[in-house]
This record gives structure tokens, C-alpha cells and sequence, in this order.
């Protein structure tokens, strides 16, 4: 049934214009796959010759790139990724969003490595990609429905194991970080929901019944009998992280200072105790959930059986979920967690945003910028029934939900007095569960992340904490704009492949090129190398584009909290963050300049030479 | 013969995926011989042939289209109308029916090796 010419690929791009509800498809070009292999790289390449530079992201102007790699629908574990990239409505820069799930293999499937969809529907439109063709289908019964209840909807319009690319209401009113939900899953982080919503597609269903190639039967069949047995046998992805999910790590960010505790001014939380992993896999937890192809399953069905929250249910929540809605607002109701959760992927809100907002709006409560009549209630640190409020308040743009939904940056900005100095984001995008003052790397890693703060362009945790044999010492500044650069470069890999981070818990960079290799039959990617040139390629390209977009030196940095603020107590008492020492370092390593622009040099040597 | 316990699925799916290697040599769940399917968020169904000794199938099917090749239960599909009533007579709710033909499909036991048993992480399937 795989009818195109490469190994491991559909072989064709589907370019969607609502405007003018056509569409065409072409196929993938080569130099395309061979220098930017898939997924974000795609993404990078098109959004970077496509898109008008200073474009309004809510804008019709705007493009998402929805794309698979090679590895995306395969027997290699955790392969059920797919990317989306665009210009982020809340950091006006660079974005590229991850969904775990089914859709990825599924759009493999219909027969397509990417989605271009440009323009602007007239009207609420749902965009049908199936094996024969491509429809535009009314969308506007639809229209104001959560995002479980359209799903369930147009699942019985259009059949059994369709997956779909969601929106709830925060998205169709272009709430800030409006996320897109795909089943249980979601592209999260910095509003794709409303870049989705601007253009008024509502929903878009995949499905398809073609396969995927493989170049050497079996060498690739060994690759991935390797992949599932290190997987396996890891104490991580084969230990704790099937038995806790995500949270898996929590108590240990906790014992080490790295969790975030009311809109990071302590990294002490007393209530560790009742809200731990232990609680949640005794208590909450009914079933393991996995995405394709993968043996971790590291998601979770949680229900509530008891309390005012009871019967409510979540895929979840995860471990930056169990930071947002908790910690980050000095909550440690579990089922409010649960019920959060459950609300923000019905609305369509990412809930690290989400909660990173709500504390910060609690802490100007409490320091009297906010009053009580502006909010309509008192909202303390620990106020569960608040943040419950609050999501529904943001998704529907009702009072201070307004200015809470377009972002910290934007709300800091509006009330003044000084709050900026404890908004906590890096270029508009909230900071995410680990505070950098207990792990320095982390501190860079937001820095220069090329989407705003995030923990998934770098991760330097199991470096500096939870690698209890060759621990490198998470207050120094020593090692760590290598540690970073080397991440972001083979992160930007594992995206573009596209599969799950968490198959680099399990598998070397050797043995993911060798995947790749076995897949595809790809040439001219001979040695890890050549690979990881891909990384760096796409990383300075991503760059260039936020560069374009206005972002400087000056952007790299953190909220004064984290650099001027020490803790009082804990295990990070009077530590700030020495960021100048590790950017100077990571900025020479990388070869970009004092402004934080790549060299010449560096980008001849990257084969991105006309992007000088 | 493979019975599943669908409380253990975990809804990854690699038993599709593994059989449709096994079977055409390319990466396509849709082509596979066990089928999951899903109740997100509450236990998944996983469909597979537990190839009876006395099978409600071949009784109902009246154009003979199922037969027993090499001791294994088998589909001719030149013979079969996709009329479905197999599916119906199935007293496990074990026939898959193909997304692509949408006729029946069996499992055909990988030779009696169950690539799709051996691979499942979850262990959902025990033998009787």
C-alpha cells in the first residue's frame, strides 16, 4: 500500500488554503527531507521562506505547518508525534508545538509528512483529510462546543478511529495560549489554539489506511527490538515512569529545591506530604494510557472517587499540570488538580500557562495590586475553588479572565507597579515546572529557547539532579552551556523525526541515527554527525526567524526573580541564577555573536548561507 | 490460543503495528489482524481471532468463504460477500473487519509464534 518513492516517509505535503477552501498536493522535495528530515525542521524551512516577516500571528497572514518524520506511525517506540509550527500569538516569535497521541501515525497514514494550512475560512470550517481527498465541511454546529464533545461528534460523523486536531472555546475567541487538543493530547504551549481559531477552523479529521516503507526489514526490526529492550530495562523509562507517568520525578524536584512553589517565591512546599506520585498512583490513577507504538504509557486515566470534586476525570495530570494548577498557586487538592486539567483541555487552554497566570494573579492579590473587587473574590495562594474559577474565567474572557488570558507578559504589563519582576516568562511564554535557582542549566535553557520559555528544547534535569552517579553540580555554571547547545541541537532531531523525548531516555544518538538509517536508507546520513548537523541547522534557522521577528541578546534572559531574588529557605536558600557566565559561554560555543546572531561562519558551515 | 484481558491494554498499539510487518512487510495498523480499539479515556477492545475449535463464524457464513487451512481458521476472500454475519455470530466479538476491503479478517496465529502476543508490553494476552 506505500506507494512513493522514500523509505519511512508519505512522500507528499498537502498545502490547504481556506481562503479559498483549495488545496494542493505536492511531493515532498528531497533536499527538503535530506537537510531538514521532518517535523520541526519542515516547519522551520517553509515558515521561514513562506511567512511575510512582522505578520500579525491572528492574522490570515499566518501558517501552520503540521507535520511527521520519518520515525512518526513506526514500530520505533513512542513514534506517535507530530509537530505543529507558526508564529505564536503570545510571544510574536518562533513556535513549534508537540501532540503525542495517534494523530501523527494517522496523518502518515492519510498519506501526508505535513500540513500547510494557510488563509481564513468565511466561516466555522472543519478541514477532512482521508486517503481519497480533502474537504471543507461546515463547522459552525460545532461552534462554541467543548472540545471532548466535538470529538465525540464528529467521531460519529466520520467514523471509528479518526483522530482529530481540536479547539475549545478559549481558541475560537483567540485567547493567548489557546491550545489544540487531539484526543486526550495537545499541541500545548503558546497558542496555537488561537492562531487555529483566527483562521475559524474548527477541527480537522484525519484518516487514512496507507503504510510506510522500510528500507532494511531487518536492521530496522533489530533497531527496534534494542529500542523496546533498553527501554524496558532503564529504572526510568522502564521503572518509575510507567508506574507514576510524568510525575515520576516529582518528589525529587521537590527534595532538590526545583519545584516551584507560589509563583516561584519559595521552593519549599509543606504540602508534599497529601500531594505527592504515591498519592496519585494509589489514589487517583485507574488505568495506564500510552501513545502509538510506545511501551513507557506514561499517561494516566485519573478519576476522583471522593471530596467535592468527585467523579471528575482527567488523562493526567501530568507532572507540569501538578506544578501549574498546584504548587505554582499553593495548591495541594488533588481533585482540583484532576478537575483543572480536565477543564483546560475543555476549553482548550494550556494549562501551563494556565496555572503560571493564576499565580501570578494570586501574588498580586496578596501584595494588594489586585483587589478584591477587581477579581470579584479573594483569591490566596491555596484557593482551589479560585483557580477553578479562573480557567473558566480566561476561557471565556469574563472580567480580569480577559487580561489574565493574553499571557503574564501582557498582564504585567497593564498593571505596572513593578510586577514584572515577578512575571514569570522568558519572551512572552510562562515559565514551565522547574525553577532554574535549583538547577542553573534550566536557567539557560530558558533563555535561549527558541519558543520562550520551555523545558523541552533542553532539559538539564537528569544531569543535575536525578543522576545520582555522575551528577553535575546543579548550582555551578561549569559544563552547562554545552549540556544546553548539545540538547537543543539533538532535541531539534527528535522533533524533526518526530518522535517522543522520551526515547532519548532509552537510546543513544547513535542508535537513533542508526534508526534512521535502517529506515530510511537515506545516504547522506552516514554518522551521528551528519545528524546532529540537522539539529544545529534547524535550531539556527528557528533563531533566525525569531530574529527576524525582532528578538535580540536582550531577549535571552530571565524574570529579575530568578537573577536578583534569592530563596529564603530550602535547598536553594540565597541562590539567584549567574545567567551572564553561561550565556557568554553558550553564545561563543554556538558561534552567534554578541547580539546573539549566528556568524557568518556558522551559517556557510550549516548550508544556510542565504539566510545571511 | 489468545485471550486478551482488555483491563491490561494500554491502547499503544503494537500488536497492529507488529502484524502488519510481519504479514506485508510495511508499517500499516490498518492492514493488521488485531484491532484495538479505543474508549478513550476507559479501557480499550482489543478484537482478535481466538481461532475456535467449534467456530460460530464458519456456521454462519454461507458462502463457505471460511475454512480451516493447516489447522488454522483462514478467510477465502474471493468467496466472501462481506455480508459480516461471522461478525455477528462471533460469540467474543473477535473478527476484525478491515478499514481497507471492509470484509472480515482472522488471525492467521503467525504460525502458532503470535508476533503480536510475543511484542504486547502490557501482556494482555494470555494463552489457553
Amino acid at each position: 500500500m506505500s506507494n512513493n518513492k522514500y523509505f519511512g516517509y508519505a512522500g507528499k505535503i498537502l498545502t490547504v488554503d481556506l481562503s479559498s477552501s483549495d488545496y494542493v498536493v505536492e511531493d515532498t522535495p528531497f533536499d527538503l527531507i535530506v537537510n531538514f528530515m521532518g517535523g520541526k525542521g519542515f516547519g522551520a524551512k517553509i515558515l521561514y521562506d513562506e511567512l511575510k516577516p512582522g505578520c500579525e500571528p491572528l492574522s490570515e497572514d499566518n501558517i501552520m505547518v503540521v507535520a511527521t518524520g520519518p520515525l512518526t506511525g513506526t514500530l520505533m517506540p513512542a513514534s506517535g508525534h507530530v509537530t505543529l509550527s507558526t508564529k505564536s500569538p503570545l510571544t510574536g516569535i518562533w513556535l513549534d508545538s508537540h501532540c503525542a497521541g495517534f494523530l501523527g501515525p494517522e496523518l502518515k497514514m492519510a498519506g501526508y509528512d505535513a500540513i500547510i494550512i494557510k488563509g481564513k475560512a468565511k466561516k466555522p470550517t472543519v478541514l477532512v483529510i482521508k486517503d481519497d481527498g480533502v474537504s471543507f465541511e461546515d463547522g459552525r454546529d460545532l461552534w462554541g462546543k467543548f472540545t471532548f464533545e466535538s470529538q465525540e461528534l464528529l467521531r460519529k460523523k466520520y467514523g471509528e478511529n479518526c483522530q482529530f486536531m481540536c479547539i475549545g472555546p478559549a481558541g475560537e475567541r483567540k485567547a493567548r495560549f489557546a491550545n489544540i487538543v487531539s484526543g486526550g493530547r495537545g499541541f500545548g504551549r503558546g497558542g496555537s489554539g488561537a492562531v487555529m481559531g483566527s483562521k475559524n477552523l474548527k477541527a480537522v479529521v484525519v484518516k487514512g489506511t496507507r503504510g510506510i516503507g522500510i528500507y532494511d526489514l531487518d536492521g530496522f526490526m533489530r533497531m527496534c527490538t534494542e529500542a523496546y529492550n533498553e527501554l524496558t530495562v532503564s529504572p526510568d523509562t522502564g521503572g518509575g515512569r510507567p508506574k507514576y507517568g510524568t510525575n515520576s520525578i516529582y518528589s525529587f524536584m521537590i527534595e532538590a529545591g526545583a519545584h516551584p512553589v507560589k509563583n516561584f517565591q519559595t521552593g519549599v512546599f509543606e504540602a508534599v506530604k497529601e500531594c505527592n506520585e504515591d498519592v496519585l498512583d494509589k489514589k487517583y490513577y485507574k488505568r495506564h494510557i500510552a501513545c502509538f507504538s510506545c511501551p513507557i504509557n506514561c499517561s494516566k486515566a485519573s478519576r476522583v472517587d471522593d471530596g467535592k470534586y468527585k467523579g471528575k476525570f482527567t488523562e493526567g495530570p501530568e507532572y507540569e499540570n501538578m506544578w501549574s494548577l498546584g504548587a505554582q498557586c499553593g495548591n495541594s487538592n488533588i481533585g482540583s488538580i484532576i478537575y483543572g486539567e480536565h477543564l483546560c483541555d475543555e476549553y482548550g487552554l494550556d494549562a501551563i500557562s494556565t496555572g503560571n497566570v493564576i499565580g501570578f494573579t494570586m501574588e498580586c492579590f496578596e501584595k494588594g495590586i489586585l483587589s478584591e473587587k477587581q477579581i470579584g473574590f479573594p483569591v490566596k495562594f491555596g484557593n482551589d475553588e479560585a483557580i477553578i474559577k479562573f480557567i473558566e474565567m480566561m476561557a471565556k474572557g469574563e472580567g480580569v479572565g480577559e487580561l489574565m488570558s493574553q499571557g503574564v507578559r501582557q498582564m504585567s504589563k497593564e498593571l505596572g507597579k513593578g510586577t514584572e519582576k515577578f512575571a514569570m516568562h522568558v519572551k512572552g511564554m510562562e515559565i514551565p515546572a522547574y525553577d532554574p535557582r535549583g538547577a542553573f542549566g534550566m536557567g539557560l535553557a530558558y533563555a535561549t529557547s527558541d519558543r520562550g520559555a520551555c523545558h523541552l528544547r533542553a532539559w538539564t534535569l537528569g544531569a543535575e539532579i536525578l543522576d545520582v552517579r555522575n551528577r553535575i553540580d546543579p548550582f555551578a555554571t561549569e559544563f552547562k552551556a554545552e549540556l544546553v547547545k548539545s540538547q537543543q541541537d539533538f532535541y531539534a532531531v527528535i522533533q524533526s523525526a518526530v518522535v517522543c523525548l522520551f526515547l532519548n531516555f532509552g537510546l543513544t544518538q547513535r542508535q537513533i541515527t542508526r534508526c534512521l538509517q535502517s529506515l530510511t536508507g537515506i545516504k547522506e546520513w552516514k554518522t551521528t554527525e551528519d545528524i546532529l548537523k540537522i539539529g544545529e541547522r534547524i535550531y539556527n534557522l528557528t533563531r533566525l526567524f525569531s530574529m527576524r521577528e525582532g528578538i535580540s541578546a536582550k531577549d535571552d534572559t530571565l524574570p529579575q526573580r530568578l537573577l536578583r531574588e534569592p530563596t529564603k529557605e530550602g535547598p536553594t536558600k540565597g541562590v539567584v541564577v549567574d545567567l551572564d557566565t553561561m550565556l557568554k559561554e553558550y553564545y561563543l560555543i554556538r558561534h552567534w555573536d554578541r547580539e546573539g546572531r549566528p556568524t557568518k561562519e556558522k551559517l556557510t558551515e550549516l548550508g544556510l548561507d542565504k539566510y545571511k | 490460543m489468545p485471550i486478551a484481558d482488555h483491563k491490561k491494554c494500554t491502547g499503544c498499539r503494537i500488536c497492529e503495528i507488529i502484524c502488519s510487518i510481519q504479514h506485508h512487510k510495511e508499517m500499516n495498523p490498518k492492514l493488521a489482524m488485531v484491532r484495538i480499539n479505543s474508549n478513550w479515556p476507559w479501557e480499550d477492545k482489543v478484537t482478535i481471532c481466538r481461532q475456535c475449535k467449534k467456530p460460530k463464524c464458519v456456521e454462519a457464513c454461507e458462502y463457505d468463504a471460511i475454512e480451516r487451512v493447516n489447522g488454522y481458521l483462514r478467510i477465502d476472500e474471493d468467496k466472501c460477500t462481506a455480508c459480516l454475519e461471522c461478525v455477528k455470530a462471533c460469540p467474543f466479538d473477535g473478527v476484525v473487519v478491515s478499514e481497507i476491503t471492509q470484509k472480515p479478517i482472522l488471525c492467521d496465529t503467525c504460525k502458532g509464534e503470535y508476533l503480536c502476543v510475543k511484542w504486547c508490553p502490557a501482556k494482555v494476552f494470555s494463552k489457553t
